[in-house]
């Protein structure tokens, strides 16, 4: 132990597990949800196996929703890249800020921290006051026990989701709802408010452009791409409008 | 379950896996010694966010116009009841579980009604 740590590996962990305890909360019950509706909704043998692989590869809560999607529709790449592509952009945002205090790690320590980054894990992280190198163990204590519990709970409810006989007429609509939640949460913050009014309409021009020519269900399997597309095109061209009220010192 | 059916599987989970981890580290491997991200950069990844879930609602919601025609199921009566009462608790309450079951739960109901 080095002269200047002030809190012994024991004492970070359990900060570390005691901030953790809502987080384990949520991602618990979340992620059985999640794990529920892939064994109920997914249509695929083994979903257990899946919801443990895919909830420890993609940490993600809109992603692992997605995926019951994606599983049931055989969903192109192409569509699944931009969706990933833009759920992930904020976490690289998050990482902008955590360049300095995940500075000096190990490497694998490092990717392990960029990769594990979630909403509620970078909260905790930007809110402890440790300082490096226990600000680190910390971070890292914190992103395996959030990570554990998002997978546990995934793959407890994809198993219990095959072993009960669960109703599954409409229990796709957890997805629908679960970005409902996300989506109001954000518009709580004005800022927010005219990027989601751009998405949606974005979205729905899209989508009704495309059921003319293709009917519905090809136009859902099709909208993603062009949709992201549009979106990020009216982003920049409303960048002027939308950056007003908000301009913070720069 | 067939081979190709696995074979998806296994290609959508490495591949949304390792892009997901791309994208996390790209501030990592841009401006791994220090640095700002140009302005346009940060713009857009402030502002992606809360556009992309409005687009995956309406990707959700056109789901529901071709599993379900509308004239068939009194104009997506269930869908619209359900969205506006998941909006409304979680508006009011904030406890997301709390709002995604209820909404999950009475859209089970009503699809069974309509």
């Amino acid at each position: 132990m080095n002269g200047s740590a002030t809190f012994s590996a024991p004492s970070v962990f359990r900060r570390a597990f005691s901030d953790s305890i809502p987080v384990m909360a949520g991602y618990g019950t979340m992620g059985f949800a999640a794990g529920v509706l892939l064994s109920v909704h997914g249509g695929i043998a083994n979903s257990a196996f899946w919801a443990a692989v895919s909830s420890a590869t993609f940490i993600s809560g809109p992603l692992q929703y997605l995926f019951v999607d994606w599983v049931r529709s055989s969903l192109a790449l192409g569509g699944v890249l931009f969706v990933v592509l833009c759920v992930n952009l904020r976490y690289s945002l998050y990482g902008l800020s955590l360049l300095e205090t995940f500075r000096g790690t190990r490497l694998w320590t490092r990717l392990y921290l960029i990769a594990g980054i979630t909403d509620e894990t970078y909260a905790l992280e930007v809110a402890c006051r440790l300082r490096p190198p226990e600000k680190q163990r910390y971070c890292l204590y914190l992103t395996a026990l959030d990570h554990l519990y998002w997978v546990v709970g995934v793959t407890a409810g994809a198993f219990v989701g095959s072993a009960l006989p669960f109703p599954s007429d409409g229990i796709g609509f957890a997805m629908t709802a679960l970005f409902l939640v996300i989506l109001t949460d954000q518009c709580r913050e004005c800022a927010n408010r005219i990027p989601a009014v751009v998405g949606g309409a974005a979205a729905v021009a899209v989508f009704v452009a495309l059921a003319a020519f293709l009917g519905a269900a090809k136009a859902r399997a099709e909208m993603l791409i062009p949709t992201m597309a549009l979106l990020v095109a009216a982003l920049l061209l409303l960048r002027g409008r939308i950056e007003r009220p908000g301009r913070e010192a720069e | 379950m067939t081979d190709s059916k696995t074979l998806y599987l296994v290609a959508v989970v490495v591949f949304v896996g390792a892009l997901s981890w791309l994208i996390r580290a790209l501030p990592f491997l841009i401006f791994g010694g220090r640095g700002e991200p140009p302005k346009i950069v940060s713009y857009i990844g402030r502002v992606l966010s809360p556009a992309a879930i409005a687009v995956l609602v309406i990707y959700c919601y056109a789901g529901y116009v071709s599993e379900r025609p509308p004239r068939e199921h009194l104009g997506m009566l269930a869908e619209v009841v359900a969205g506006v009462a998941t909006v409304a608790l979680h508006w009011r309450w904030r406890v997301p579980m709390l709002s995604i079951s209820v909404g999950t739960t009475l859209y089970m109901i009503l699809v069974r009604l309509f």
